[in-house]
């Protein structure tokens, strides 16, 4: 059971999808019969992903319930997924945020019901299947594979200018990742004809094969590198995202923001950094600069937008690039850090828009202008949404504190990058400017006087709605006031992956680091 | 051995080994049956011809699994080494066989709806699959040109099958014109090599390709042999359509009938591969002494690096702009066309059995899936085309997405498929065929070829964006499927999915090994 623990969680969905489509063929079904499929299929998903928390069988790599199967013998590609302290929270905010964003899409999504929810479905599978994946050929799969429901969920459930969104989503993260396709079968060759992570990994470490810091690392990193920074997005790659963001449903909004976006910087991760620590480091200034940049031209541009779900996307360029910056810093904290702000950016962030669903679903309009003083109307939607935010922006005793502090103190004493307090400094602006636009966002919309008379007439959150956001909003404290439980589980996957780009010749040892980092996190 | 045993037939001399070509004769004497049958049925069992047909294919088939088991050890020849019998034969034999089955299945109820002699388009059809057969077969120039040319007379005929139609007939003209003038370029390429193999020893010349290897060093008129190489390399270019060779193409797919135009996107395409592979990598091998062999090797190598860059260029670019999805699948099958090539050159440039071996099992794995999901993508262009092919412009598919749900994601996945996506079988045609060649060292090709993959998404997603994200003004009722289509669909689906996910036992025994060690030439 065990070892096919991970294959069920990704069968799982797909095998809903199949139970939806065969419902159509029933004579009782019903278009309202397809949501409690997806519902109950998720749920079921998400119960038994908990079980990855009791852990088992770990190997010496660290990765456990592993599975390794033989898969295509001709080019040697094997079958084999497993979890670390990285991918565990990755795939556990995946199938928390799925059954969430169903829930959102109940009332919300009335046309094609069927597809929709396939495709949801469908979309789970393939980003459980990024995460957990430890062959590259099969990662790759699971990484493309995730673009098409997107694309669908997209140009057929978006706003107005769905099919310019889509379209650009699509063909963007499409060229990066065939460049990283290009990468992986180089790669293939250098490793000596195979596609596993942890075969590889080993003979990269080996440094013979391929000699850290030549022109073809440099060219490897770069492949791999250029993908991710697209789904990231890191700035200047970011313009298909604000397009996306918008024009997507709740639920796809939810998702692209939750987990999409995570599967970028968990590339970074896993296997840039990884793989190529030497090409790592002589460009981490190039890429911090880029993603201090994106962190604070990210929250310069959500402050003028009319629109609040834009606003919202534009914050998570400003929130991705904390996380970018993080793990780039090299440093523990700073890397354990960027890990926490990507589960925090998930369930923040993924709560904002969810609270824009809301009230578009109730006034269809996302212009700021249209709104104001929702808390006289809507007191339980104004107390979430203001929780959510507050959170977004880093507020202390909610969880976004946690990671964009433990991404700043990892920053600053980074080694990466010649002056680390500067990027640093400038980051931390970014922290003021998302409590400027958060801020200014919220007294647009929710205090104030009701300017708009349709805006009294609101309807306050029904069970339903509560009922969804109730996980996230007590995910937000519980993350904020003990994020030892996340961090225990990460700190050692992550320290190997910084062990392997940690640069001796210019001092602070691992040990010190850690020393540091747990009594910072335990004063805490 | 047991093959040659069972169906030796006692003429000393010829070296006749009726056993090595069982396929060939089931498929050609039962297209001679399919067209008595036809001649004496009566006009109400039209559909028998069909199942006749289908039951040669099939023994074909078996025949051609069967002898795949039963030899061991080095491939046997026979026919005077006329014939050959190896993996690049047998795997492309099937592909042409399931190319030829689905064309039929995919035309079943058309032929009838369309009121054209049944009996006529199979036969024509078995005959074309003969010819295709022969050119796998063949070891010797002339046995591929004559199945080169029974497989061309056949598809001139289906090109123009519906008389009436002046887009058919333009068709079938252009087709006839252009093949016959390409034809004769390969036929003057076989008979410059012909003369240049006479050797300074006084032998006379050679077809036979393994001999044409052996003697390239030793040949009399070294540079004609680069003259006939380069015209036979025009003949097959045109044949697959690579650019600039691939003008008629458009033109022809367009105005075939939709059926005929699978078939000839798949089945004359996969043998012009077949045979092209054959002449050019077992007649002009790597080899790695300086000479005459090397140069020709070197030259046509570097040659089909043009034509390749070119051809998966061109395809893709000129792909975008048009508005007719039968064209658009036409500079498609050029563009794949050319990603095939790319394991071509792998093959030709690989310096041992093992890697080439494995180059020439990408491809014709590569053509398998390419077969597989342009037969599916033809199936459902054809029903949606309706009678006399009206609805094939890509507005025809404004918003139809909800209205043949069914019918539409389907077409969805094989153009997912066509561009490569993974999960499907189109996505692991590529991966076989780029990482052959990047194992050659061919990176700056494959990375063309990766922006290329790149261009396409455009043109196939556009169609899937018209079908889905669109509404309909105008009214459009969903077409009926009918079984045999609907067969054919599911097929091709789970093909696309079988070769996309578990591509493993194909390609293994694509590429079995031979027994005992053999040199490249």
């Amino acid at each position: 059971m065990q070892q096919y623990l991970i294959t069920i969680l990704i069968l799982l969905p797909t095998l809903g999808a199949v139970a939806a489509i065969g419902h159509n063929f029933a004579a009782y079904k019903r278009e309202t019969h397809y949501r409690w499929i997806a519902l109950a299929f998720s749920v079921l998903t998400f119960a038994l992903s908990l079980l990855l928390l009791g852990g088992g069988g770990n190997t010496k790599d660290g990765f456990q319930f592993v599975q390794n199967d033989p898969w295509i013998n001709a080019i040697n590609a094997r079958y084999h997924v497993g979890v670390d302290g990285i991918s565990l929270w990755l795939v556990l905010l995946t199938t928390l945020l799925v059954p969430i964003s169903i829930l959102s899409s109940w009332t919300a999504v009335t046309k094609r019901t069927l597809s929709y929810y396939v495709f949801l479905l469908i979309l789970e599978s393939a980003m459980i299947g990024v995460f957990v994946s430890l062959d590259l050929l099969v990662f790759y799969l699971f990484f493309e594979a995730s673009l098409v429901p997107m694309f669908f969920l997209i140009g057929i459930w978006g706003g107005k200018e769905r099919i310019y969104a889509a379209t650009k989503f699509f063909i963007y993260t499409a060229v990066g990742s065939l460049l990283m396709l290009a990468g992986i079968i180089a790669l293939y060759f250098i490793a000596g004809g195979t596609f596993d992570y942890v075969t590889t990994l080993n003979v990269l470490k080996e440094g013979v094969k391929l000699q850290p810091g030549s022109q073809t690392e440099a060219l490897l990193f770069l492949a791999f590198a250029f993908a991710f920074c697209i789904k990231v997005p890191l700035f200047p790659f970011h313009t298909w995202l604000p397009d996306a963001h918008t024009e997507a449903p709740t639920a796809g909004s939810v998702i692209l923001a939750g987990v999409l976006l995570k599967m970028g910087t968990y590339g970074l991760l896993r296997f840039c950094i990884a793989f190529f620590p030497a090409s790592a480091r002589s460009f981490a200034p190039l890429i911090i600069t880029l993603a201090v940049i994106g962190i604070i031209y990210g929250a310069l541009v959500a402050m003028v937008q009319p629109d609040v779900k834009r606003l919202v996307a534009y914050s998570s360029v400003s929130h991705m690039g904390f996380v970018v910056l993080g793990l780039f810093s090299f440093t523990e904290m700073g890397m354990q850090g960027a890990l926490y702000q990507m589960l925090n950016h998930g369930v923040s962030t993924g709560a904002l828009f969810l609270f824009v669903g809301m009230i578009y679903e109730r006034r269809h309009t996302r212009l700021i202008s249209d709104y104001g003083g929702l808390a006289n109307s809507m007191p339980w939607f104004s107390a979430f949404f203001v929780i959510a935010a507050l959170s977004s922006m880093g507020l202390p005793l909610l969880n976004g504190f946690i990671g964009e502090f433990l991404i700043m103190i990892g920053t600053w004493t980074s080694q990466a990058i010649t002056w680390p307090w500067i990027a640093t400094m400038l980051a931390g602006t970014g922290v003021i400017w998302a409590a400027v636009y958060l801020l200014w966002m919220l007294q647009r919309v929710v205090f104030g006087r009701i300017t708009n008379p349709e805006n009294a007439l609101l309807k306050d959150l029904n069970a339903r709605e509560i009922g969804l956001l109730i996980p996230l909003l007590l995910l937000m404290l519980f993350m904020g006031v003990y994020p030892q439980t996340f961090l225990d589980r990460s700190r050692a996957s992550v320290a190997l992956v910084r062990d392997r780009v940690v640069a001796p010749q210019r001092g602070g040892t691992i040990a010190e680091t850690k020393a540091s980092e747990s009594s910072i996190v335990n004063r805490k | 051995m047991f093959l040659s045993l069972a169906f030796q037939i006692a003429i000393p001399d010829p070296n006749v080994n009726v056993g090595l070509i069982l396929p060939e004769l089931i498929v050609g004497g039962v297209g001679v049956i399919v067209m008595l049958v036809d001649a004496f049925a009566r006009p109400t069992q039209r559909w028998i011809t069909g199942g006749l047909s289908l039951a040669g294919l099939g023994a074909a088939a078996a025949a051609s699994v069967w002898m795949w088991l039963n030899w061991a050890g080095n491939p046997p020849r026979g026919f005077h080494d006329m014939i050959v019998l190896d993996e690049l034969r047998l795997s492309f034999t099937l592909i042409f066989l399931f190319v030829s089955a689905l064309t039929i299945l995919i035309s079943m109820v058309w032929v009838e709806n369309e009121k054209l002699p049944a009996g006529e388009f199979h036969s024509l059809l078995l005959f074309a699959t003969t010819g295709m057969m022969l050119m796998a077969s063949g070891n010797d120039l002339v046995i591929i040109f004559l199945g080169l040319e029974i497989l061309s007379i056949a598809t001139y005929v289906m090109a123009g099958f519906r008389r009436t139609d002046l887009r058919s007939n333009e068709s079938s003209l252009k087709y006839f014109i252009l093949g016959s003038f390409s034809s004769a370029f390969l036929l003057y390429g076989i008979a410059l090599i012909y003369g240049a193999t006479t050797t300074t020893t006084g032998f006379p010349g050679t077809t036979n390709i393994t001999a044409i290897a052996a003697r390239l060093d030793i040949a009399r008129y070294p540079a004609l042999l680069f003259a006939g190489a380069a015209m036979m390399l025009v003949g097959f270019g045109f044949k697959i359509a690579t650019a600039p060779f691939h003008v008629w193409t458009p033109d022809v797919y367009e105005g075939a009938p939709t059926p005929v135009t699978a078939f000839m996107a798949a089945g004359p395409k996969a043998a012009g591969f077949a045979s092209f592979l054959r002449v050019f990598i077992f007649g002009f091998p790597f080899v790695a002494a300086a000479g005459w062999a090397a140069k020709a090797n070197a030259a046509w190598v570097s040659a089909m690096i043009v034509l390749a860059i070119i051809t998966m260029t061109v395809g893709n670019i000129v792909a975008i702009v048009q508005n007719n999805v039968k064209r658009m699948l036409a500079y498609s099958s050029i563009a794949h066309a050319g990603y095939a090539l790319v394991g071509f050159i792998a093959a030709g440039a690989a310096t041992d059995l093992d890697t080439r071996n494995s180059a020439l099992a990408a491809v014709a794995f590569y053509m398998l899936t390419y077969s597989v999901m342009n037969l599916g993508a033809f199936a459902i262009v054809t029903l949606i085309a309706r009678r006399n092919d009206r609805r094939t412009e890509v507005e025809d598919y404004n918003g139809i997405g909800f209205r043949a749900p069914a019918l539409s994601f389907t077409l969805s996945i094989f153009l997912l498929s066509l561009l490569g996506l993974p999960l499907t079988a189109g996505f692991m045609g590529k991966v076989m065929v780029f990482s052959v060649a990047l194992k050659e060292g061919f990176y700056a090709l494959v990375v063309v070829a990766v922006l290329n993959t790149a261009v396409s998404a455009y043109y196939y997603l556009r169609l899937i964006i018209v079908m889905f994200f669109r509404e309909r003004t105008t009214p459009w009722s969903a077409p009926r499927v009918p079984a045999s289509v609907a067969l054919a669909i599911i097929i091709t689906v789970i093909g696309v999915f079988y070769l996309g996910l578990f591509p493993n036992k194909v390609i293994d025994a694509f590429q079995k090994k031979p027994v005992t060690a053999q040199a490249l030439r």
